[in-house]
């Protein structure tokens, strides 16, 4: 039953309007990633309101195609000039780089490219096989029991964050808070709109998106715009990696694409803490751990395969359950919305072309990936060295043209601005933004489950310590809020006692 | 003190700032009648929690000052007029925009010719590329916007 659904989708998509999305997404992704200082989430972001005037199928082709292009287009940049093109790159930086200025640019591509390619056929297993059950087993959430598991979300995705704690907590519940002014989700009347009646339909999702990823971006770009790179010249030499490479690497692959699966799937961890675990073990593992950071091999596969296969984990939650496994994939859980599709367990039964879509192009976005960089990278990498001077005020217009066609309205375009400023300042202070806007797109879902499951029990909350799900969820959060303060404390105590004199 | 120390604590007084807002907005919101919770709490808690992490931070940011002794400005410099230039030039385009007194494709034009050349530091043989460029994404961005996805786009 679900291959023949998958069959359909494939077949769907080799329709050549939806082929040619698939294509144009992924082409696309992997430009954006070997840009500097452009991201996935940039352009997802800016490529929303272009997706109004599309079917939702064709729409979140598109996106997912470039989501997959984009992380594994930060690679080229990564290898070439030390400079991740996405977050999610910043590992293969450490022996990509020196490889590349080793004279092996093409080997240090090659190798990143079918690790890419390997994660996100593993990633793609799991979202084709785990999905499902775990939708079921979703249906039979309570009220409760989602509102802990975003609260736990929440927790999980500040203590991952870049910074403290502390600032991943202010940045996700600062994001939840921006977005409750407008309609009350229970009573249905206004609130929190200082008497200004365009604050009575809320803060829509695109234009904070586009301020907190486009507008900051391109601010904090402009500040770096003196930064001089040292630029490596592009062979293709090496860019296949043959059989014996593959069986020398196999071990790595597998695992790091386990890893890289495996955290996609935690709730709103993205790729960038993939790689980062994936790299670590493989570097604990090596025979040779001397060798990583100055070309390894083994560090190109291990952060390549993981921050790759994190795109299919990352994909299970929110199709399961409407919880996203990434920044990128609020963004998705937007794109879904505007057009009237709502994430969650019951998507396998009201739109079930769409998540077969979605599955379908995870991995025909991944091989078109494969394709492309192998064929192509040489004339991809010259991209790198684009006048960011051009880009910037290019990609603005694009910024302002997309916050305005939402609803033709220019209140719309200032708060698109207004959030690009709130980002560039939290970016400036190190508040994550990751926090704040899956913060901002899961706020109203915890809210309306809180409080219909306390109309379900008269007020009473203590079903989210009495029922084992809850209660679990609610452990979870404490263990990840206290365990970080914990080991803090430790740390200190240990390192005085190490400075107390002897005796 | 170090730049991302002040950036923290005028950041997390803003965000506090911003929290006593809401806190006083939400504090006539009417109790809940059929609901035990009401439209207030759920945001008063959030303003409350996010109150107690900024002033954690606050406070961690003035003893890391205090602590440090290392001096500012040791990573590459800069390009603060750069950032100014790109939002002022933005700011200008949306006033412009929404006041509707000039089609968008000149306003694009416009926008894109003056930032593309500033951020070429002004230089005389990046003009006309700056003019060509912002001529071309104007118009076409204009065509595309209007004709293909009918925005309403001042023309």
């Amino acid at each position: 039953m679900e291959l023949a659904a998958l069959g359909t989708a494939i077949g769907q998509i080799f329709t050549p309007y939806t082929f040619l999305m698939l294509f144009v997404g992924t082409s696309l992704g992997i430009v954006v990633g070997a840009i500097p200082g452009m991201t996935g989430a940039m352009l997802i972001a800016l490529t929303l309101p272009i997706t109004f005037y599309m079917d939702p199928f064709n729409a979140i082709i598109l996106l997912i195609s470039m989501y997959v292009g984009a992380i594994s287009g930060g690679l080229i940049t990564a290898t070439l000039l030390r400079m991740p093109g996405t977050p999610a790159a910043v590992m293969t930086t450490f022996d990509g780089y020196p490889m590349a200025r080793a004279g092996k640019p093409g080997r240090a591509l090659g190798l990143g490219i079918t690790a890419s390619f390997v994660g996100g056929l593993v990633s793609w297993v799991a979202l084709l096989t785990i999905t499902k059950p775990l939708s079921i087993i979703a249906t039979r959430f309570g009220p409760f029991e989602y509102f802990t598991l975003i609260m736990m979300a929440m927790v999980l995705i500040a203590s991952v964050s870049e910074g403290s704690l502390v600032k991943g907590i202010a940045a996700g519940f600062f994001g939840m808070l921006i977005s409750m002014p407008g309609v009350d989700p229970a009573s249905g009347m206004p609130r929190l709109t200082f008497d200004y009646y365009l604050l009575n339909g809320g803060l829509k999702l695109l234009p904070v998106l586009i301020g907190v990823f486009a507008v900051s971006q391109i601010i904090n770009d402009a500040m770096d715009m003196g930064r001089v790179t040292e630029r490596i010249s592009m062979t293709s030499k090496g860019i296949l990696m043959s059989l014996k490479d593959l069986r020398l690497q196999a071990v790595n692959l597998i695992r790091s694409s386990v890893i890289g699966t495996g955290v996609g799937i935690l709730p709103g961890i993205g790729a960038s803490i993939g790689s980062v675990i994936a790299y670590t073990v493989a570097k604990n593992t090596s025979k040779t751990p001397e060798k990583f950071g100055t070309g390894s091999e083994e560090g190109i596969v291990a952060s390549e395969a993981a921050n790759n296969a994190t795109v299919g984990g990352a994909l299970i939650p929110l199709i399961a359950m409407g919880i996203p496994g990434s920044v990128i994939d609020a963004i998705l859980i937007g794109a879904l919305m505007i057009h009237s599709i709502q994430p969650g367990p019951t998507l396998f039964l009201t739109n079930a072309d769409i998540v077969w879509g979605m599955v379908a192009a995870c991995l025909l976005a991944n091989i078109l990936m494969y394709i492309l960089m192998t064929s192509s990278v040489k004339y991809i990498a010259g991209l790198m060295y684009m006048p960011r001077s051009f880009v910037l005020p290019v990609v603005m217009v694009f910024c302002v043209i997309g916050s305005f066609a939402l609803n033709n309205t220019m209140f719309d375009v200032w708060v698109m601005l207004g959030f690009g400023v709130i980002g560039f300042l939290l970016e400036r202070a190190k508040y994550p933004l990751g926090p704040f806007v899956i913060g901002f797109v899961l706020a109203p879902l915890a809210e309306e489950k809180l409080r219909s499951g306390l109309m379900m029990t008269a007020g009473d909350p203590s079903p989210i310590l009495t029922r084992p799900l809850p209660a679990l969820f609610t452990l979870a959060a404490i263990a990840l809020l206290v365990w970080p303060l914990y080991s803090d404390w430790r740390k200190k105590r240990r390192a005085a006692n190490a400075a107390e004199p002897e005796g | 003190m170090q730049t991302r120390q002040k950036y923290e604590i005028a950041v997390s007084g803003l965000m506090i700032l911003m929290c006593f807002v809401f806190l006083w907005e939400s504090w006539d919101l009417p109790p809940g009648t059929f609901e035990p919770l009401g439209s207030g709490p759920v945001p008063q808690a959030t303003a409350a929690i996010i109150i107690l992490c900024c002033l954690i931070t606050i406070n961690t940011a003035r003893l890391e000052a205090k602590k440090s002794s290392v001096a500012e400005g040791t990573g590459e410099p800069l390009s603060i007029g750069f950032a100014v230039l790109m939002a002022l030039a933005t700011l200008v385009f949306v006033i412009i925009l929404h006041l509707r007194i000039m089609a968008f494709a000149w306003m694009a034009a416009l926008f894109l010719t003056v930032t593309i050349w500033g951020l070429e530091n002004f230089k005389k043989k990046k003009f006309l590329p700056a003019v060509i460029t912002g001529l071309i994404v104007g118009f076409a961005v204009e065509y595309l916007f209007t004709q293909v996805f009918v925005v309403d786009l001042p023309v």
